[in-house]
């Protein structure tokens, strides 16, 4: 049996299912003091349901992390990075407690001034007398080679509660992101440590003994016990679980846009040929970009409450929100109260909705049904307008080959799956407005949580191999080795695969075929000095995909029949 | 962090997939720790700094400006179309409004393309910067530019390209062509009779170092730019002046090249050649970058940097002094006597024999502007090479007078019926068409 919670903003909704469908599900509302006891409140509904039994899996996916860094409640963290030459990296200072140490390599890795060790020695001692206990270590080029990182590791391990390294974070190179994504990681750690123990505890206490996998930002889970080496990767997971409960709900094949339509913001996200679009690149905290894996989705500042009202230009739809709408007792029109005009269902107090939308009517001189039409039209055109240039700003990406520039496919998205609260009323009106057969899933209330309860594990990691210094490295799976002249970039996607699919095995209790490592990015290039070819520079990036969990694929799939178009 | 002053749109380009051949300088590794270098300074992170796909030039946009011989796809791959479209993105993007500055950062270069293209010279088969200069005026309606070549070697595609255009200041630094492919780049070198002084060349002497450029932009490129009154200023930003690149023999170094730029200030910046594809590129187009940005470069510096090292001589710096003030000279004060006028029937005439390195091509060429009172006058340039004989282009020039506009009109459809005549050429700017001839 396979258990899912996701704690959302407002709700935190529970699954529990087996092979043959969904058992129980349970939707709570989220006490943002303390979401321990949400998720026990959702897990103790589940059992008044299922009675007890006996999970093996459990997914949870939780805006602890966020919630952390966006309020601000992080343990002060001991970072000390080193640079080299390039920018000024005071430009990257972050928290209170940030030294640069001198030393420096170059963009091969290759060392062009030795780590100050005498440095890292007294940094580290002036960071324990200031009380510091985890700690952040980040050389400018380390996916090349982490051995200055590694010193710094060095010198704190003994002494230190927590420590991050930049090479294990991620392969990808960014020196500003790897700053800020390590720092972030030990920053949340004792808050995600404690909670994790929490959550250990609480399954206990119910008799439950699942293997504990918490969902990352790209749609794919990790084992609490790698989570308590990365919890910087637990971050905005919700977008992701959404996107999860769709591809569980539906068989998504082609090109494909989800919006899902909440109260503040409507959340949108791309599918190419079935698969959801992930980026190593994604996440930004508190205006700091991170080296955080998560799921291409962007947020449109546009929802069921967002107000409704008239400025000199005409209507005017969000972004802001001023509480609850009319039908719910709320002092202002909203787009809720305009579907509540149009729909066959009613929703809360139908009268408070048409008579704000007469009153709006009043102001455009039309009547309060076109009124209505209007408002749900202008909502839906924005709807369209920002994800089109979301759209065009992904089939827009850079790329670096003549291959790829005239060979790369544009995402042209055939179907809409619409999920959140408004999606049936507005739905013809949005298939009218993209041109696209529109499809609402059923069960699509607790989408999120069947997203986290069906997510699999998914990992990323980067291969650097030159042939002409022999050195080969996989930074985030810690592996550096020799390799000789001949090594190819056939056998570097060979290994990497293997690698990964191992690491797999091995810490996240996983199973895996190579042959679903899957290779995203691949070169292999002479290095020329002189007039001589002196050995290769290989590059591959691997990666195992998000997606549901095999054995469960269809277990919870609903009648995803197209809408007639409007 | 630092905001930048300006935003910045950074076409990048480093085509992997393409080199001219596996050993040569144009190859596939050319930007590779270029890349490595600006990612992970995450420069495309810094607010204001955005990096761009290129577009795609069309064969329109190489015929508005190159005779090509046999023909304009036999000339070129995919790839030059998509440095050129690189160039011409970045134009559009400054143009437009989406960035302040903008800094085609791509592969193949241009600036040894001349107008009359048999094959490839200098590693260079279309003309970039032409390319993106003739795009600009064609849907923008630019008028005067300026193109600042800081590349080592002497641009002399750029050069013949304008060599007519008064519209079109030419101002080239480079390594003295005595020392240096392709030999040219002479103070002597001026313009045509229609545009002397539109055509600076300040031939630099080997070892020239940071003091030295920057010397020449104080005192000449700056205060002729100040003259001239360029609607857009474009930089031709080769990076082979530094002083760890395997062709040439200078000592500019990334804090050169960063404080040149931004004295320079230019709107549009395209890269040009540049070898030393380990020691220079990664530091020089990060310091551009960030120079371009109005942001701090101060920490870019090369690992093996030394400026008493690079340090130039006393009389390295007298030599460039007197060089810069007769450039300076040569624009303000053009002279009057010792300049080639040869007429033939109205026309003036030029002979020039030119060399194809990387194809192994020569050519011989006669080239005819007919002396107009009107406007810059119609250009006749007759071309044989070992690989085509017998070419023939004419180019109806920007501005043309109606007289001119007949006698191109008038003279292709006479070239038309010349059985000796393989391939001709007509570019009519004004009528915004090209029309072509072919002779199987």
């Amino acid at each position: 049996m396979l258990l899912g919670i996701d704690v959302g903003g407002t709700h935190t909704d529970a699954v529990l299912l087996d092979r043959s469908g969904l058992l129980a599900s349970a939707k709570v509302e989220t006490r943002q003091d303390d979401l321990l006891q949400s998720i026990r409140t959702a897990l103790g509904r589940i059992r008044q349901t299922a009675g007890d039994v006996e999970v093996q899996r459990f997914n949870l996916s939780t805006t602890l992390c966020t919630n952390a860094i966006v309020q601000d409640d992080l343990t002060p963290v001991g970072v000390m990075v080193s640079a080299g030459p390039g920018m000024d990296p005071e430009q990257f200072r972050i928290g209170d407690h940030y030294e640069v140490i001198r030393g420096a390599l170059d963009h091969r890795g290759e060392e062009i001034q030795p780590l100050d060790l005498d440095q890292v020695e007294r940094c580290a001692s002036r960071f324990l007398d200031q009380g510091l206990r985890v700690f952040a270590a980040v050389d400018k080029f380390s996916p090349r080679n982490p051995g200055h990182e590694e010193q710094m590791i060095d010198a704190l391990s003994e002494r230190a509660d927590f420590l991050t390294a930049g090479h294990q974070i991620s392969g990808q190179l960014n020196f500003p992101r790897r700053i800020a994504t390590s720092y972030y990681n030990s920053a949340v750690w004792p808050l995600f440590n404690s909670f994790a123990n929490s959550v250990e505890d609480s399954l206990r206490e119910y008799n439950l003994f699942p293997q504990l996998n918490i969902l990352k930002a790209d749609g794919g889970t990790m084992p609490l016990s790698q989570a308590r080496r990365t919890p910087v990767e637990s971050i905005f997971s919700g977008p992701a679980a959404s996107v999860m409960g769709l591809m569980a709900l539906c068989d998504i094949e082609e090109d494909a846009l989800m919006l899902d339509v909440g109260g503040t913001t409507t959340d949108v996200g791309v599918f190419a040929g079935g698969d959801p679009l992930v980026e190593a690149e994604r996440v930004e905290l508190v205006h700091r970009p991170t080296l955080v894996r998560a799921m291409k989705t962007e947020s449109i500042g546009l929802g069921g409450d967002s107000a409704v009202g008239l400025d000199g230009e005409g209507l005017l739809v969000g972004p802001r929100r001023r509480g609850a709408c009319l039908a719910r007792g709320g002092g202002q029109a909203t787009l809720v109260d305009a579907l509540n005009c149009i729909a066959e269902e009613c929703f809360g107090d139908r009268e408070a909705s048409v008579q704000g939308m007469h009153d709006l009517g009043a102001g455009l001189q039309c009547s309060m049904e076109d009124a209505a039409q209007q408002v749900v039209r202008h909502s839906c055109r924005r709807l369209r307008e920002q994800t089109m240039a979301m759209l065009e700003r992904i089939n827009e990406r850079p790329v670096y080959t003549v291959h790829e520039f005239l060979e790369s496919r544009r995402i042209e998205p055939r179907r809409l799956y619409l999920m959140g609260g408004p999606a049936r009323v507005m739905a013809p009106y949005l298939s009218r407005e993209f041109g696209l057969p529109v499809i609402v899933p059923q069960n699509a209330g607790v989408a999120n949580a069947l997203g986290a309860a069906l997510a699999r594990p998914t990992l990323q990691a980067e291969l650097f191999a030159d042939t002409s210094r022999g050195n080969l490295t996989v930074p985030v799976l810690g592996r550096q080795e020799t390799v000789t002249r001949d090594y190819s970039l056939k056998k570097a996607k060979q290994d990497l695969a293997e690698d990964l699919c191992r690491h797999v095995r091995d810490s996240y209790h996983w199973t895996v075929d190579p042959s679903e490592a899957e290779v995203v990015e691949e070169s292999a290039m002479n290095m020329v000095r002189g007039m001589h070819t002196v050995g290769q520079d290989i590059r591959v990036k691997c990666q195992i995909k998000p997606g549901i969990t095999p054995e469960f694929e269809g277990v919870v799939k609903c009648a995803c029949k197209e809408l007639p178009t409007g | 962090m630092q905001g930048v002053a300006n935003r910045l749109g950074v076409v990048f380009f480093p085509a992997f997939d393409w080199a001219i051949s596996p050993t040569h300088p144009e190859r596939q590794e050319r930007l590779l720790y270029t890349m490595d270098q600006l990612k992970e300074e995450g420069v495309f992170d810094i607010p204001g700094i955005d990096e761009h796909r290129p577009d795609e030039a069309g064969m329109d946009d190489v015929r508005r400006v190159h005779f090509s011989f046999p023909d304009t796809e036999s000339n070129l791959t995919p790839s030059h179309l998509i440095s050129a479209g690189g160039a011409i993105k970045a134009a559009r993007l400054f143009m437009e409004g989406h960035a302040d500055k903008a800094f085609a950062l791509v592969r193949p270069p241009g600036h040894h393309a001349m107008k009359a293209v048999h094959g490839g010279r200098g590693f260079c088969s279309v003309n970039i910067e032409a390319i993106m200069v003739e795009y600009l005026r064609e849907h923008y309606g630019v008028g005067r530019v300026a193109i600042v070549d800081t590349d080592c070697h002497h641009g002399d595609g750029t050069q013949d390209v304008y060599w007519h255009d008064p519209e079109t200041l030419y101002i080239s630094l480079h390594q003295d062509g005595r020392t240096l492919f392709p030999g040219s780049g002479f103070a002597s070198e001026l313009g045509g009779p229609k545009a002397l002084g539109k055509n600076i060349n300040i031939p630099l002497p080997p070892r020239t170092s940071d003091e030295g450029f920057l010397h020449a932009v104080d005192e000449v490129v700056l205060p002729v730019l100040e003259d001239f009154q360029p609607e857009i200023v474009i930089n031709s930003a080769g990076q082979d002046n530094h002083f760890s690149d395997p062709l040439t023999d200078m000592n500019f170094s990334a804090q050169g090249y960063a404080a040149l730029n931004q004295r320079l200030d230019p709107d549009i910046a395209v890269l040009e050649g540049g070898y030393s594809i380990h020691g220079a590129l990664p530091y020089v187009n990060t310091g551009i970058i960030l120079a371009m940005a109005g942001m701090d470069y101060s920490y870019v510096r090369e690992p093996d940097f030394d400026p008493e090292r690079l340090r130039q001589d006393n009389k390295t710096r007298e030599y460039i002094h007197q060089i810069c003030s007769s450039a300076r000279q040569s624009y303000f004060n053009p002279p009057t006597s010792g300049i080639s006028r040869d007429m033939e029937d109205g026309y003036f005439i030029r002979s020039k024999d030119v060399f194809y390195d990387t194809d192994f091509i020569t050519e011989r060429q006669k080239e005819h502007l007919l002396d107009c009172d009107d406007c810059p006058g119609l250009l006749l340039i007759e071309s044989s090479s070992t690989r085509r004989k017998n070419c023939l282009g004419i180019e109806i020039p920007r501005g043309a007078c109606q007289r001119c506009r007949n006698a191109g009109e008038t003279y292709f459809d006479k070239a038309r019926h010349n059985e000796s005549l393989t391939n001709m050429q007509l570019i009519d700017r004004p009528g915004g068409a090209v029309r072509r001839y072919r002779r199987e």
